[in-house]
């Protein structure tokens, strides 16, 4: 349970931070200090996120539809453009307010993330892919048949850890260092560059904003 | 003064005839797009608010990155960042805010001594108050579009929030019929609004 033992990892302290994130405005605060890049190491990445120039971390919840489409339409660019070049580094964090669903599908995911991170990459595709078919009804059963079928991992202990939230303390860390980073909606990305907050993008944005905002 | 409300489609008649006529004079159809323009640019703000003052009015971006973030926030030129419903409705009611502010000005301009008698004074008011509500009404719809995805509170709307701009839309037809109503009897550009 790697994630869970990098919990206690706090970043460091956030006083005074507040103040100049409100509205996802402010772009003096260093990424150190952020409440978004705390805990980074516990963290789902594609790309390195000490080494990369960039650093995007993306708040995101697996029922949101607008997170869909920023999954489906924005995010292959991001990774093909600027994560796989390695000029920048895409953080996962969860964030499950919308439907009822995505409370036992980030579950799901942290289970899944400890036991094996491409299945993780994977699940998070299915979800976003097959998000109309998923209900608080089924999301778990079908979860285990995608993890059992298309993927190497233990889909019965996934679920089985999913119904106990035996990963909740991760869910929550992410939820509350997303409040505390002042995220308000799905999805929310944090951008960093050169190790500086810039700012905080929120809803499905082109990948053109990202882009210009990171001034690529 | 209690405004009636439009019942037949002579009313909708009333209220196209007197909008091609007032958009027919080309400083008011200027003013239309540009009142538009404006109206549409409060939303995106609005749903972009910190975004926009950190890299756009703010920091050390240079231009073209900063005018490429700015024209990637509006609808129909970034169309992932709004369904195809909010990206329909957020259009219209710009359009309607432009047609609003035209006829508001033509009435204030044209006809200053407001001489329709109450039924103007009544259009000028209600329309102004109706561009005003659609403009709150975007900035609403700007918050809970900002919110959608954060909040259960939007699963209880069965159109996940557009219910708020539909009622802006509301809102600005009504405004343009008493506006319509107001000027009733009087001339445009020489023609008569009656239809």
């Amino acid at each position: 349970m790697r994630r869970r033992a990098l919990l206690g990892a706090v970043g460091t302290g956030v006083a005074g931070l507040t103040g100049c994130l409100g509205g996802g405005g402010g772009s003096s605060s260093g990424q150190s200090d952020h409440p978004a890049a705390r805990n980074l190491a516990a963290q789902p990445a594609l790309g390195d996120p000490d080494d990369a120039e960039d650093l995007l971390v993306a708040f995101e919840d697996p029922s949101c539809p607008t997170c869909r489409r920023f999954e489906t339409e924005t995010f292959p660019r991001i990774r093909d453009e600027l994560v796989d070049p390695g000029d920048a580094a895409f953080v996962y964090r969860v964030f499950p307010v919308v439907y009822d669903w995505g409370k036992p599908a980030v579950q799901a995911m942290e289970a899944t993330y400890d036991r094996d991170e491409a299945a993780f990459w994977a699940l998070k595709a299915h979800y976003y892919a097959e998000q109309s078919a998923f209900g608080t009804d089924n999301v778990l059963d079908r979860t285990e048949a995608f993890l059992a079928d298309e993927t190497e991992v233990d889909a019965a202990g996934v679920v089985e850890d999913a119904r106990a939230e035996t990963y909740d303390d991760a869910v929550q860390q992410d939820l509350t260092d997303g409040e505390d980073a002042d995220v308000s909606a799905t999805p929310t990305v944090a951008l960093f560059s050169g190790g500086e907050f810039r700012t905080l993008v929120t809803g499905a944005q082109s990948y053109d904003v990202y882009a210009n905002a990171l001034g690529v | 003064m209690t405004p009636d409300l439009p019942t037949a489609t002579g009313d909708w008649r009333l209220v196209g005839r007197t909008a091609r006529l007032v958009l027919g004079v080309p400083r008011y159809a200027l003013l239309a797009v540009v009142a538009a323009l404006v109206g549409l640019t409060l939303f995106v703000y609005t749903l972009n608010v910190g975004l926009i003052n950190a890299l756009v009015l703010g920091g050390s971006l240079p231009v073209e990155n900063r005018l490429g973030i700015l024209v990637n926030l509006y609808p129909v030129v970034s169309p992932t960042a709004y369904t195809a419903a909010e990206t329909g409705i957020l259009l219209a009611v710009a359009a309607l805010i432009g047609v609003n502010v035209a006829l508001v000005a033509y009435h204030l301009v044209e006809h200053a001594t407001l001489r329709g008698g109450t039924g103007s004074a009544a259009g000028v008011v209600l329309g102004t108050l109706g561009a005003g509500c659609a403009a709150c009404g975007s900035t609403v719809l700007a918050g809970l579009l900002s919110l959608f995805g954060a909040t259960g509170l939007l699963t209880l709307l069965p159109l996940d929030g557009l219910e708020f701009a539909l009622l802006s839309l509301g809102v600005l037809l009504l405004s343009l019929y008493w506006l319509a109503d107001g000027m009733r009897g009087g001339m445009i550009r020489g023609c008569p609004v009656d239809p």
